[in-house]
């Protein structure tokens, strides 16, 4: 079904790029109309109608899987777009992942019991010295909603625990996160940590944060740069299918 | 100007901070140029040289005795404050910064906020006004002391939490307001208490940062705080935001405030346009991948671009990774002055 809501096609307007519209777009070719309020109310960042839309749409029949796709993740890929064009910042991107989460309270504990083998496991955390977790547990959420399994380590997290913590999972994805250019070599310090250890190899390593840049990964070393939380999750999703592939 | 220097590095920096002529173009890091090999060096360690006004003064004094800038900031991280309102504090070793445990906020609300009886005598006031004293004694009148007071936006993250404050904004901006307003006594207190030790100048870090809020933000929350600062804080302020900042830049320049220290992320000479003369501006030689990572030509292309440009002071464009070569450092005054002597010998 196209897109039939008028304040999603509002929001539409906001992807400029006409094969990321086409792209996006095509995110709601089989949705139900409700799939597309419930995206607007998240847009909007609307946690309350969120909670209350995707309530209904579970006890009228769908799988918690279209509700995710089709209705939150949906919408968070416009909200995704608005910010990488700075057509909005964190605070609204803030109140968005509050109603995406108002949403996965009703989500989350259908997927857990499905028992559906995650895509992935991914190590995320905020390096050494930084407090900040905004970025990082946007990330999260989103890598979450993409089928992902997500060991978050939190802030101020040591190589020794980034190392410990692949370990222990078993893990191939690790994300590391900063806001700070002061705590940004930090991130080259785990990544020649994992080399001491000889762990490279085993694990694909993506880095992220506002003051970061492409170039900055390289001369870290990182296996890639995620300028923002879609970025993150294609990263990761390109990371997985690599290590099924290898 | 002219290649020989016949201003002292004071005179130097208050005179960019006025926009007056200038011997040659100064080099002052409003934030922060300590380094670990610094410490080393004068035996002054992170977190004791925040704690304690002679160490302070001790490891503040290398930023003109051994790197040859013209100026010395004894407030070296953005926490001062904070730990003396009674957040929980995070204080780390040498090669870390001190930093607040945001994600444990001690306030909720505007109601909450409230300057602690004693404030200006906590240990961690007293070592950045007592530094300023002992610093304004040893190096005598010739070198610039540049204080640092934080912002109310800055002071938010810390006592509201960073998520928190920002969900504040969207869902009620006039609490928001209430919020910072009350928070400006604190920035006041302690920028005045700056000012009385000594302080030539004073840094106002406010970090709505470019990667966090937009322009319109920085012009709705924050434009008229930072134009009544001036009127209360009788000292040049130097504006410091992170971030790609261009689109604050021309409301920034109309706040009254001295000078602006930029970011990496914005380049010079757009910078220098969008103030339009209405503000001086401070930066904006990149940290992580050029002070850090990289060697002296790198640093003298960037110190080139931004004089070329007509940046009024030269300066890291924030606090500096804590592990920045002391060579890398002292490369940006020998640039500027090779630079000086290149275009007026």
């Amino acid at each position: 079904m196209p897109v039939e809501n008028e304040e999603l096609e509002a929001q539409l307007a906001f992807v400029t790029n006409p094969q990321e519209q086409q792209h996006i777009r095509s995110l709601w070719d089989t949705a139900d109309p409700l799939m597309q309020q419930i995206s607007v109310s998240l847009i909007k960042g609307k946690n309350e109608e969120v909670y209350q839309l995707t309530e209904k749409a579970l006890k009228d029949g769908f799988s918690a899987n279209t509700v995710l796709d089709d209705g939150l993740i949906a919408g968070m890929a416009i909200v995704g777009v608005k910010f990488r064009d700075n057509l909005i910042f964190v605070p609204e991107v803030l109140v968005a992942a509050r109603a995406m989460k108002a949403g996965m309270e009703h989500i989350e504990p259908i997927l857990s019991a499905s028992g559906v083998e995650p895509i992935g496991k991914v190590i995320m955390g905020t390096v050494k010295g930084d407090l900040h977790d905004i970025g990082k547990n946007l990330c999260i959420m989103m890598l979450r909603g993409a089928g992902f399994d997500v060991i978050d380590l939190g802030v101020d997290t040591s190589s020794e625990e980034f190392i410990e913590a692949v370990e222990e999972n078993d893990a191939t994805i690790l994300g590391m996160s900063a806001l700070l250019t002061t705590t940004m070599p930090n991130m080259g310090k785990t990544i020649d940590a994992f080399e001491e250890v000889e762990m490279r190899d085993f694990v694909k390593i993506m880095v992220g944060g506002a003051p970061l840049t492409q170039e900055f990964s390289d001369d870290m070393g990182a296996d890639g740069y995620g300028k923002d939380a879609i970025s993150c999750v294609d990263l990761a999703k390109s990371f997985a299918t690599e290590s099924k592939t290898t | 100007m002219d290649n020989k220097e016949t201003m002292t590095s004071k005179e130097r920096v208050l005179n960019a901070l006025n926009m007056k002529p200038v011997d040659r173009t100064p080099v002052a890091n409003p934030t922060s140029v300590a380094t670990v090999e610094l410490m080393d060096l004068v035996d002054a360690p992170f977190p004791e040289a925040c704690q304690d006004p002679e160490l302070a003064a001790r490891l503040a004094a290398t930023e003109y005795t051994e790197l040859g800038f013209d100026c010395v900031s004894p407030y070296f991280s953005i926490i001062q404050e904070s730990s003396a309102l009674g957040c929980d504090m995070q204080w780390e070793g040498k090669d870390n910064w001190p930093t607040v445990r945001m994600n444990n906020p001690i306030w909720k609300s505007s109601s909450d906020v409230k300057v602690p009886q004693g404030f200006l005598e906590h240990r961690d006031i007293k070592a950045i006004t007592e530094s300023i004293k002992i610093l304004r004694q040893e190096l005598g009148n010739d070198v610039a002391i540049i204080g640092k007071t934080m912002g109310p936006w800055t002071l938010a993250y810390h006592v509201f939490g960073v998520e928190s404050f920002l969900l504040g904004t969207v869902d009620d901006p006039t609490e928001t307001m209430k919020c910072l307003e009350k928070l400006t006594e604190i920035s006041i207190l302690m920028g005045q208490a700056q000012i009385d030790a000594g302080a030539d100048a004073l840094t106002f870090p406010d970090h709505a940062t470019g990667d966090l809020v937009s322009g319109e933000y920085y012009k709705r929350f924050l434009q008229d705080i930072h134009s009544q600062m001036v009127d209360k804080l009788p000292s040049p302020l130097i504006l410091h935001i992170c971030g790609k900042t261009i689109d604050r830049m021309p409301y920034i320049a109309q706040t009254g405030m001295a000078s602006f220290h930029f970011d990496s992320k914005n380049d010079p000479q757009e910078a220098m346009d969008a103030v339009d003369g209405g503000i001086g501006l401070v930066g904006n030689i990149n940290n992580p991948e050029t002070l850090y990572a990289r060697g002296p030509s790198e640093i003298r292309n960037e110190v080139y671009k931004c004089l070329e440009a007509g940046v009024q002071m030269i300066a890291p464009e924030c606090a500096i990774p804590l592990a920045t070569k002391i060579e890398n450092l002292m490369e940006i005054p020998a640039a500027v002055k090779e630079w000086t002597a290149e275009r007026h010998p």
